[in-house]
């Protein structure tokens, strides 16, 4: 009888799926990087095509493609010209701009207070981490609606 | 020759004449409503939208640069046309802002786009904390002692700390905090999308909402306290309608008393401790894992890169700029941290100019009435002959 008793504690913790440390950090950046995003949904006139530059039935295929019209033929240059994303313009920062302050070093330090924890769930102090996903939370309440909505559902 | 002032902040611009009381206020994107598919929306043409629910915005700046000139010159165009300012480029000088530590690739588009494509007589270049140290200077000029400004500028992309040794900024010790309006708004439509009802498309209600109610609080613990309260207690918490935009077209906050379920078809979000915890992301960052020193701590820690004598100057003459000083308590926050931080030697002055939004245009109507003005400005001719040297040469820029 006595090897048939089990502890349901030491079961369910070997079955625990836990993120390791570069997991967790993927998902923090993942967080970061949402909070620089300017839409959540995609462009909903993506489907569109503007009544004006619709393409014409007596359009031939080959001038399908939907280019707007060139107003002023500088613009046209101009636009290629400057169009460097912000990772390629911190780079060529990063090769020509070596000693002097810089966007690189304005960048405020990290703080030397202690970090403040609150709950990932109602946002209150929290004491407790999630033992898979390092979340906060702060009440076993709060714990079972992060195990039922977030914790793992959506892993980076 | 007129002047035209335009502070290109990457939220919204603000734009007028150097002669204007007060700027156009001008939202420095193109957008895209989802139930109006016949047009798009350039800068406050957003205004004749009647239906402002799941916007699409396309943003000329990303992380407070000028990167996307295709969306950037249907704004500039827009502004210029007789819509907003009626520029006659041929008898108008412009003074134009940006970041610091601009890119030089950005700056010399800049030169480009105002030179060759507006043609434009003159430019001068400079940041919108530079001006607004500028009219500090003149506005303060009385109490005498105005070795050092520092300028708090925390707009929509970022903050930034800026002291300044009478009107030059001192470039090793400016410092930036990359937490601002957007980061706030899109983190509270995180919040609220998680706890309550998902408005993640809603970015427009969600400043709006956030511009309503939130605030920045001086006595964090015990808020987080009260917040725990229920009702009567509870002096924080707050009932926000949000807009259908058929019967209701613009959220507002349910007056306290009458606070409970939402009524009828209204859709409603209770506002308890994210009204002070979202703005708290200024001064703490790191609580959404953002691994910098939050405003007060980097205004101190600037402190540490300047001349010790001019440390008593600065801390003295704080001036509180852009959208998020608007936040309620947001300079008596500033004071109480700075003042438990500095050296009880030295003397703490704080102010926050009755409109910080448009504090640097203003300054820059100041600047261009200065008889220096003309003297800071590269005219048409000088670039065509010497280039984007020239400007550089000319402008305090990176």
């Amino acid at each position: 009888m006595a090897d048939k008793r089990e502890s349901v504690r030491i079961k369910d913790g070997q079955q625990l799926r836990v993120l390791d440390e570069a997991a967790r950090r993927r998902r923090q950046r993942k967080a970061l990087e949402a909070l620089e995003e300017d839409n959540f949904s995609e462009d909903p006139h993506a489907d569109l095509k503007m009544s004006k530059k619709a393409p014409k039935f007596d359009e031939g295929i080959d001038s399908s493609g939907p280019g707007p019209k060139k107003k002023r033929k500088s613009r046209g240059d101009f636009k290629l010209r400057y169009r460097k994303t912000f990772s390629a313009l911190l780079e060529e920062e990063h090769m020509l701009n070596k000693d002097g302050p810089t966007y690189f070093t304005a960048c405020a330090p990290p703080s030397t207070l202690p970090e403040r924890h609150f709950c990932a769930v109602c946002g209150f102090p929290s004491n407790y981490t999630c033992v898979q996903c390092g979340a906060r939370y702060c009440c076993i309440k709060c714990l079972g609606t992060h195990q039922d909505t977030r914790c793992l559902k959506y892993t980076a | 020759m007129a002047t035209l002032i335009l502070d290109n902040g990457a939220g919204t611009a603000k734009v007028g004449f150097s002669t204007d009381s007060e700027p156009k206020i001008i939202p420095n994107c193109v957008t895209k409503a989802k139930n109006v598919r016949t047009r798009i929306f350039i800068g406050d043409q957003i205004e004749e939208c009647k239906d402002l629910s799941s916007l699409y915005y396309l943003l000329p700046f990303q992380k407070g640069f000028l990167v996307n000139w295709e969306i950037e010159k249907q704004v500039w165009d827009h502004m210029f046309s007789k819509d907003v300012c009626q520029v006659d480029f041929n008898e108008t000088a412009l003074l134009v802002t940006e970041p610091f530590f601009n890119f030089p690739s950005i700056g010399e588009s800049i030169n480009e786009v105002i030179f060759e494509e507006y043609q434009f007589q003159a430019l001068h270049r400079t940041q919108a904390p530079t001006l607004s140290c500028y009219k500090h200077q003149t506005d303060k000029v009385t109490s005498g002692s105005l070795f050092g400004t520092l300028v708090v500028d925390s707009g929509y992309s970022f903050s930034h700390i800026v002291p300044f040794y009478k009107n030059k900024p001192l470039k090793e010790a400016i410092i930036r905090v990359n937490v601002g309006g957007k980061v706030l708004t899109n983190h509270l439509k995180e919040v609220i999308s998680y706890r309550q009802l998902m408005v993640m498309d809603e970015t427009y209600v969600i400043n709006q909402m956030k511009e309503d109610v939130c605030y920045v609080s001086t006595q964090f613990k015990k808020d987080i306290s009260i917040a725990r309260l229920k009702y009567p207690e509870n002096t924080i918490s707050r009932d926000y309608i949000l807009p259908d935009y058929t019967h209701i077209k613009r959220g507002y906050v349910r007056a306290p008393e009458d606070s409970g379920k939402a009524k009828g078809d209204e859709q409603m979000i209770r506002m308890n401790n994210e009204r002070f915890a979202i703005p708290e992301l200024l001064f703490y960052p790191s609580d959404v894992g953002i691994q910098e020193m939050g405003l007060s701590e980097s205004i101190m820690h600037c402190m540490t890169l300047v001349d010790k004598e001019l440390v008593p100057h600065l801390l003295n003459n704080i001036v509180l700029t852009g959208g998020n000083a608007l936040l309620p308590g947001f300079q008596d926050r500033v004071f109480q941290d700075v003042r438990s931080m500095a050296s009880d030697d030295y003397d703490v002055g704080i102010s926050t100019p009755s409109n910080p939004l448009t504090y640097a245009w203003q300054s820059g109507c100041d600047l261009a009435l200065d008889p220096i003005f003309p003297s800071m400005c590269v005219s048409r001719h000088d670039y065509e002959e010497h280039g984007h040297v020239a400007c550089i040469n000319k402008f305090n820029v990176s």
